[in-house]
Parts: structure tokens; C-alpha cells; sequence
């Protein structure tokens, strides 16, 4: 449920982060000479399994963390080396972190009171913060008087109540449960948007940062594997490990036969696949073929053809509803999943389990894998 | 052995451990309000011996004396132990933390004889040179808080360690510098415990007889010191009534704490768990 994307008007760069490494008790390298810009309005997804940095980075950028190397602007400003009590940054806790002896008015007052703001303006900007994530009649209840997902609206509302130039949120629905989810995504992007705040969101779910991120980058190890649009990541993937992290893929191990600048043609175990565009490579190349599940057409019949089709037999049935995913073992043993859709009430493709059937695609179905 | 024997057995088990627990301290209390003059012999109830612990000046003055040294050495050792704690817990790399953390729990195993005993050594060459201190109520309160801020540190300590630090951060985040975030996010929350650890060392102060004996002068006694000094003499029934006062408004103090705690345990609950049913309307 990908948002449609948005106008890529000319902006200008908010953050700017240049080579930044830091590296734990002399020994740990948290993050890897990280270099990224993200610019005003933007929202920016670090992605990333656990223990790959991207927490630390948002540390960093906070200012809880010190960086070992490099540096960080904001607004051209180096701001490095300020303490996060210096920042115009705010940030929303995974864990909310709300203030438990105040009550969810005092708690977004929290921050602007620091500020010595004038009190008609005080209570305007909180009525207004309260009012943005719809708590006005709960502004006296304490933390524990709420329930999870207006715990997480309080802590939106505090971290954006000081009016920050960059809002970082440390998994933002990470302590929700599933059904929650999917209607907070959509009501926290529509907050970030009607505010206009930058953003830079960390988080293990990558149907999460596809749906709110405007760009995502891939982390791994402390480095980016890949930065860029959700849809260019999933259809556009660089790497093994890219392809691998971001939703589901089948991956081909084969070599290049015919390198021509239209088209190269790759051979693997099972199949010879015919992909509809140049690659930078050259024959005899061994490479990697991803091909996602959702563009496999499962059929009975055997496909015309040489290219882009191989046979098996069908090992697993996993029916979703929207969707069936099926396992086809191929004739080498390894095994592909083929998602079909359920655009009928009968289950179109009629495939059982031990039925032998044949899987086809595209030439521009592909992607062809160097790393 | 079938689960009604257990039962049996667990129950009437019980049953002795409070009577061991207890029976001296019910005991003290019926006599309390014997009228004999013979401690140990029952002849008929009276409350003579409060009448006589009205006009017993020095035990009166005893006690004031406690509880004057137990409020102000309680104080003395939740502070230190506030900061004590603090910086063990949130501050993972100076120089001596390990020292720091090891001294700070030496007293909690140390015998009191040999801190007082040590301590009075210390301050009896400190009067021979400097002419100072005298040993007197100063003395006690010093040594009173040396122990009690071991004891607050261990308590303060626990607090924080179950306290989320990403308060802290938060607190950070929205513009509180350090010491702000001490005074506004930190001492609140750490309040529970700063009461148990206030209540704590003021009970350890109010029945230290070790300490107490070592650092006293003359003047100085404690109500702990005179009971013991008293028994030594031969027992006398207005002791008995003393204890029993001390223990009545000891179980009144504790039966209320209780009572509040438990009752704002309940008033969370309910809270909580309206709070979700409410969302889910």
C-alpha cells in the first residue's frame, strides 16, 4: 500500500551527514563511513535489521551519541558536536519514553516550557498539538491513563510541539500491534505532512518505511548497501542482500551467455533466462537473477519458447487470501515461490500439491545481480 | 502424604513461625500493662507504668534524642545516597567508580562494632589534635549517617536501575540540561524510593545501640542506650511501655503505608485497563 509519490519540487538539503563513522570501546565499527544529504520535507527511512547501526546513526544525529569521525550539518550549520539539548531536533521514542508523573498536557508543554515561551502562546501551541492527534479531552490524563496508540499520538505530539527542523522517530510503531499499524502508518504521515516536517524514521519493517518513507536507505553492517525511492529499491535492488531484505525473491545463480546492449541472454541450472535490457557486465560473467514472486505466472500448460520458463512440481500451498503463494521445486532441488493472485472466487490455476507445473515471466521481470 | 495432610501441616507450620515471631513482642505488651513491679509476674492490669514513663525525664529525653538523630541522620544519608547512587548508575567511566562502589557498600557488611570502634579512634586523635569534635549527638549523627547512606544507596540504586533511562534522554531532547534533568525527570520519579530509603535509615538510626554507645558523651543517651543500660540493672515495666508505644506507632505508620500503597495499586489498575477499554469503543 505504497503512497503515491511525492512532487519532487527542488528543495533544498536539511541534513547533511559526511563520512560519519563511530566505533564502540576502540573495537565496534557501529556505523561505516556514512555519508547522506536529505532534504527539507523529505522523509527518510534507515532500514535495516538489528544491530546494523541504524539506531546508532539516529543516536548520532540526536546527539546522545558522539560520532568517532565525521560530521553533521543541519541547515548548513555544523552542528556535531552541540549537545541534544542544543539541537533544533526532536525525536519520538520507540518506547515513547512520556514523562510518567506528568500528565499528557505537562508532558507536551515539557519541551516549550525549557524554552521560557510566553504562556498565551504556550497553551495555544499545545491546545494545537493536542488538537493535531485529536487528545484534547485526554490533556489531563497521566501516560498510564492511555492506551498504547494514544501513548505513541502524546509522544508525536511532544516531539513536534517545539516545532523541531528534523523530527528523527526511533521505530515509531514498533510497539503497536499489527491491526493498529497499518491505520497509525497512514495517520503519522499524514500528521508529518499537514506539519511539514523533515523526518528520518529507523526501522526493521520494511513494509513500513515503503509506506511512509519518501526514500529509504538500506543498512547493513554499518554501511549503505543502497539508498533511494521505495519502489527503486524493491524493482531495482544492487545487491543480493538488497533483493534479499527487501520483500521476497527468487535468486538464479547463472552465467552471462550473450552480452548484446539491448539484451543479454544468462544461463542457470533450471532455465535460460532472456533479460530485455543491457547489463554493465560481459559474457561469461557469473551473476545473479532476481525475480520477484508476484511476477511468476503459474500455468499447466507448457509455455512456448525457449526463455524465461522452467518447470516443477508444486511443494507448498500457502493460501493469504489476496494471494496464494506456492513453492515449485525445480529439477536441480532448488525451490522458487510464485505468488499468483486470487482475481477469481475459483482458485484460477487450479495447481495442487505434487502437480507438475510450469512458471513463466517477462524479460523485463528481472533484475540481474553483479554483487 | 495427601494434599489435605500438606495443607494441615503448611497451616499449623505457619502458625508457629508467628508465634515464635511474635509471642515476645505480644508478651511485652500484656505487661506492659501489669501492675507489678516484678516484670515477669502477672497481677492484675494497670496503667501505672505509663504514668511512670510520663515523669521518667531521662527516658523521655532519650527518646526525643532519637528521633531527633533519626530524622536528621535519615536526611543526611538519602542525600549523600541520591548522589552516590546517581553517579554509580549513570555515570559508567571515572576515575574510582570501582573503588567508589565497593566503599559505598563496605558499611553494609562491616560489623557495627568495628565502625564504631574505628570511628571513635578516628575522632578521639581528631579531638586531641584539633580540640574538636565533642563526642556528643554530632558524633552519633556522623556515625548514624555513615551507615545510613550505605543502606539509602542500595535502596536509591535499585530505583534506578528499573527507571528508563530514555526518560532521561527525552528529557534531554526537549531542552533539559543536565541538572534540569536531575530535578525535573529524575528526583520525581526516584520520590517512592527516596521515602523507603528516608524511612529506612531512620528506623536504623532509631534502634542503633553499637554505634551509638561508641560515639556518645556524656549527655548523649539514646533511647536504645538507656533500655539496654536499664536492662542491665534489672528490668523495669516502664521500659515495657515504651516499647509498646514505639510499637504501636510503628504498626500504625506501616498498616497505613500499606494501605495507601496497595490502594494506589488498585486505583493504577483500574486505570489502565479503563484506558484501553475506552480506545477500543
Amino acid at each position: 500500500m505504497a503512497i503515491a509519490p511525492r512532487a519532487n519540487a527542488v528543495r533544498e538539503d536539511l541534513l547533511r551527514v559526511e563520512g560519519v563513522t563511530k566505533i564502540f570501546d576502540g573495537i565496534v565499527k557501529a556505523v561505516d563511513n556514512v555519508s547522506l544529504t536529505v532534504a527539507t520535507g523529505e522523509i527518510f527511512a534507515l532500514l535495516g535489521g538489528s544491530g546494523c547501526g541504524k539506531s546508532t546513526l539516529l543516536r548520532m544525529l540526536a546527539g546522545f551519541e558522539a560520532p568517532t569521525q565525521g560530521k553533521i550539518f543541519l541547515a548548513g550549520e555544523d552542528i556535531t558536536n552541540l549537545p541534544p539539548y542544543q539541537r533544533p531536533i526532536n525525536m519520538m521514542f520507540q518506547s515513547y519514553a512520556l514523562f510518567p508523573h506528568l500528565t499528557v498536557w505537562e508532558n507536551i508543554a515539557f519541551g516549550l516550557r525549557r524554552d521560557h515561551m510566553p504562556k498565551a502562546q504556550l497553551i495555544e501551541r499545545v491546545e494545537s498539538m493536542l488538537s493535531l492527534v485529536q487528545l484534547t479531552k485526554y490533556a489531563k490524563r497521566k501516560p498510564h491513563q492511555l492506551s498504547g496508540g494514544q501513548q505513541q499520538r502524546v509522544a508525536l505530539a511532544r516531539s513536534l510541539a517545539k516545532r523541531p527542523k528534523l523530527l528523527l522517530l526511533d521505530e515509531p510503531l514498533g510497539a503497536l500491534d499489527k491491526k493498529l499499524r497499518e491505520t497509525t502508518q497512514l495517520e503519522l504521515v499524514n500528521i508529518i505532512e499537514e506539519v511539514g516536517v523533515t523526518c528520518v524514521l529507523v526501522t526493521h519493517d520494511q513494509e513500513e518505511a515503503m509506506t511512509m518513507a519518501s526514500r529509504i536507505a538500506v543498512m547493513s553492517e554499518g554501511y549503505f548497501l543502497q539508498i533511494g525511492s521505495p519502489d527503486e529499491v524493491y524493482e531495482m535492488p544492487n545487491s543480493r542482500q538488497v533483493a534479499d531484505f527487501i520483500g521476497n525473491v527468487n535468486i538464479f545463480d547463472g552465467v552471462v551467455e550473450e552480452d548484446e546492449s539491448d539484451h543479454v541472454t544468462i544461463r542457470s541450472a533450471d532455465c535460460l533466462h532472456y533479460v530485455g535490457h543491457g547489463i554493465s557486465g560481459n559474457s561469461g560473467m557469473v551473476v545473479g537473477v532476481a525475480l520477484r514472486p508476484e511476477k511468476i505466472l503459474l500455468s499447466k500448460e507448457k509455455p512456448a519458447g525457449t526463455f524465461n520458463w522452467c518447470e516443477g512440481e508444486v511443494t507448498e500451498i500457502a493460501y493469504f487470501g489476496a494471494y496464494t503463494t506456492y513453492h515449485l521445486k525445480l529439477k536441480s532441488g532448488k525451490v522458487i515461490k510464485a505468488q499468483e493472485l486470487n482475481n477469481t472466487r475459483d482458485l484460477s490455476c487450479g495447481l495442487t500439491w505434487g502437480d507438475s507445473a510450469f512458471a513463466q515471466w517477462s524479460d523485463l521481470a528481472m533484475v540481474v545481480l553483479t554483487q | 502424604m495427601n494434599s489435605r495432610m500438606i495443607n494441615w501441616f503448611s497451616q499449623s507450620w505457619m502458625v508457629l513461625v508467628y508465634i515464635f515471631l511474635y509471642m515476645p513482642i505480644v508478651t511485652l505488651v500484656i505487661f506492659s500493662f501489669n501492675d507489678s513491679q516484678l516484670v515477669t509476674v502477672w497481677s492484675h492490669a494497670s496503667m501505672r507504668w505509663y504514668v511512670a514513663l510520663m515523669g521518667d525525664g531521662d527516658l523521655i529525653s532519650a527518646v526525643a534524642l532519637s528521633l531527633k538523630i533519626a530524622f536528621f541522620s535519615a536526611l543526611i544519608s538519602v542525600f549523600f545516597g541520591v548522589f552516590t547512587a546517581f553517579c554509580l548508575n549513570r555515570y559508567k567511566r571515572f576515575v574510582g567508580r570501582t573503588l567508589l562502589s565497593s566503599m559505598a557498600a563496605t558499611p553494609l557488611v562491616m560489623p557495627d562494632v568495628i565502625v564504631g570502634l574505628s570511628l571513635l579512634l578516628m575522632l578521639v586523635s581528631m579531638q586531641h589534635w584539633l580540640g574538636y569534635p565533642e563526642r556528643g549527638l554530632f558524633t552519633i549523627l556522623l556515625g548514624h549517617a555513615l551507615l545510613g547512606t550505605a543502606y539509602a544507596t542500595v535502596v536509591v540504586t535499585s530505583r534506578l536501575r528499573e527507571m528508563d533511562s530514555k526518560l532521561d534522554e527525552a528529557a534531554m531532547d526537549l531542552g533539559c540540561q543536565p541538572l534540569q534533568v536531575f530535578r525535573l525527570v529524575t528526583l520525581p520519579l526516584l520520590l517512592p524510593a527516596l521515602v523507603s530509603a528516608f524511612l529506612l535509615t531512620f528506623t536504623l538510626s532509631f534502634d542503633d545501640v553499637v554505634l551509638s554507645s561508641f560515639l556518645s558523651g556524656p549527655g548523649y543517651s539514646t533511647m536504645p542506650m538507656v533500655i539496654f543500660s536499664r536492662a542491665r540493672l534489672g528490668l523495669n515495666p516502664t521500659i515495657n511501655a515504651v516499647a509498646t508505644v514505639t510499637i504501636v506507632v510503628v504498626t500504625c505508620a506501616v498498616i497505613a503505608s500499606s494501605f495507601y500503597t496497595s490502594h494506589q495499586e488498585r486505583k493504577r489498575r483500574r486505570e489502565v485497563a479503563q484506558a484501553y477499554s475506552d480506545s477500543n469503543k
